[in-house]
């Protein structure tokens, strides 16, 4: 155990440290964290249009019309919606940053580029009609949201790399001296854009060329599908968490390491959900990103709420007994840093398994009450990762109870796993601190 | 005065620790300015700092924030995960003093 701790600490530093110093993935988190805000708005928005109050709909289509809900989701169209577009700017800004280029013409850049990558038209059937025909003139909404994500990150990562070469390799218009140099600098631009630009319309004409209908359908299956296939399987899903959890076990911030990867996937599926509820239609996925953040880590990576509970409930340690005061706070704000340092669970060959446990435990059961329709699924709402359990639970599922009892068994069940070695940790605790009665850290 | 930078993944749980060295701060009569940020804040926020402490959780950044500070002429270190976890503003505090005066 101790060699596999070892092992953690020596391979997973440097790995942590390469992963965090990589420009392209760092760009993209930031990039796609720009868009978090939007999408929690465009949620707030979701709930008051789906309040599970008996009457209301009645109620609101009587003072406001008939029309009301799709008023209501005016907002929610153009924030949660829109993560896509905000990606293609936001990851082109972030990176042009890393390379100390300026980030607000990268970012342009990137997002002409991605409206280019989609073509103007959209399907539509008309009445008495069969086949849906292309209607021209209009930006397909769908491809500016998650269904564009994909693209939006590409497009982002490559016409910024391009801006970034050719502005460190010079090829800019140079201009006579006698232009005022913010008349020069409104050209550094030109080049770097054109070439992304024209990059991207050959790439278009080609992908046309073969009868392909967009550069969207074949990321789509190149990218999307693979990765949708990993984020969406139980299994997938569970070597996934491993990973955050073993990072987490040396004491580094797993999810914000991992999270590069795997939002987009996660992200995207809690979009389409949202889509599904709003129509009232089956929701398609399980594995959204609220699925993790509500359901698996209440209290904090790792079901830390269980354990919180625990020290501040039955703790005989003095040291157990602070930091269940401690922690309690925060824990219920799914915050644990004082659980995961102050216990500790990092590098604790004792509390690694239950730590490691219970979230694979959860999901399991997570997954298969959803599935088996004994709980409603992830409504593709996004709520804050600090709303307290329960709460979390119903609003996450569209104002289901089923949602907050789930949240309600999974800390029962967290506690449960947890016993055990917290009555030995807290022992061992107890013993120490009987012999030389101090409650001091060191 | 001292002003000390606190830095982790988004900025959350260092703001507890915030709190705790503020008071232990004020025990000692030490006159400081106490802030925590995210990650990719810290750019935006170091040239106010004197110096700057991570999280043991994003200890990984480390060589690149150190890297930074060497740049701005500013002592970086991590934080003792123990008095992380226990929010032990003191020994905190003693260790941003001691970087500061090293």
């Amino acid at each position: 155990m101790n060699k596999f701790l070892g092992f953690l600490e020596s391979k997973f530093m440097p790995f942590a440290g390469k992963l965090a110093a990589q420009r392209h993935l760092g760009a993209l988190k930031d990039g796609i964290i720009l868009a978090m805000p939007m999408i929690i708005i465009g949620s707030v928005f979701l709930i008051l249009g789906f309040l599970p109050i008996p009457g209301y709909a009645d109620f609101m289509a009587s003072v406001f019309g008939d029309q009301w809900l799709a008023k209501l989701m005016y907002p929610t169209d153009a924030t949660f919606n829109m993560m896509g577009l905000i990606a293609a700017f936001g990851i082109a800004y972030r990176l042009a940053e890393r390379y100390g280029i300026d980030a607000i013409t990268a970012g342009v850049i990137s997002l002409c580029a991605f409206l280019l990558a989609t073509p103007f038209n959209v399907p539509f059937t008309p009445d008495g009609a069969t086949e849906a025909i292309a209607v021209g003139g209009a930006i397909p909404v769908a491809f500016m949201g998650s269904k564009g994500l994909f693209v939006a990150i590409l497009i982002g990562l490559f016409s910024t790399e391009v801006y970034n070469f050719i502005l460190k390799k010079n090829i800019v218009i140079k201009m006579p001296d006698s232009v005022p140099p913010a008349v020069s600098k409104s050209f550094v631009a030109l080049v770097p854009g054109f070439i992304v630009i024209t990059i991207i319309f050959l790439i278009r004409l080609v992908i046309e060329y073969f009868g392909i209908s967009s550069i969207h359908d074949v990321v789509q299956l190149v990218l999307g599908k693979p990765l949708g296939l990993l984020g969406g399987s139980l299994i997938g899903s569970i070597v996934a968490y491993m990973l955050i959890m073993m990072l987490w076990s040396a004491g580094l911030h797993g999810t914000n390491i991992v999270a590069g990867v795997l939002s987009p996937v996660w992200l995207m599926a809690t979009e389409e959900n949202q889509i599904a509820f709003r129509a009232g239609e089956e929701l398609p996925n399980i594995f959204t990103s609220q699925f993790f953040e509500v359901f698996i880590n209440i209290g904090g990576t790792g079901a830390t709420f269980g354990l919180a509970m625990l020290m501040l409930f039955w703790a005989k340690s003095q040291q157990m007994k602070a930091l269940g005061k401690l922690s309690a706070g925060p824990g219920t704000f799914m915050i644990n840093e004082p659980i995961i340092f102050g216990t500790p669970i990092v590098m604790n060959p004792l509390l690694i398994v239950p730590f490691f446990l219970t979230p694979i435990v959860l999901i399991i059961v997570t997954y298969y009450s959803m599935k088996l329709g004994l709980v409603a699924k992830p409504a593709g709402i996004a709520i804050p990762w600090t709303t307290p359990p329960i709460i979390g639970g119903y609003l996450a599922t569209g104002g289901k109870i089923s949602g907050a009892i789930m949240q309600a068994v999974n800390v029962v069940i967290a506690l449960a796993i947890y016993f055990p070695f917290f009555r030995m940790w807290d022992k061992m605790k107890q013993q120490e601190e009987g012999g030389v009665n101090s409650s001091k850290v060191s | 005065m001292m002003n000390i930078l606190l830095c982790c993944a988004a900025g959350m749980s260092t703001s507890l620790l915030v709190t705790k060295m503020e008071a232990a701060a004020k025990d000692q009569g030490l006159d400081s300015k106490i802030w925590a940020v995210s990650a990719d804040q810290v750019k935006a926020n170091i040239d106010q700092a004197d110096v700057l402490l991570l999280g043991p959780q994003v200890r990984y950044l480390l060589p690149q924030m150190q890297q930074l500070g060497k740049e701005k002429n500013i002592p970086v270190d991590s934080i003792n995960p123990i008095h992380y976890g226990m929010c032990n503003g003191a020994e905190v505090l003693k260790t941003a003093v001691a970087l500061k005066n090293k």
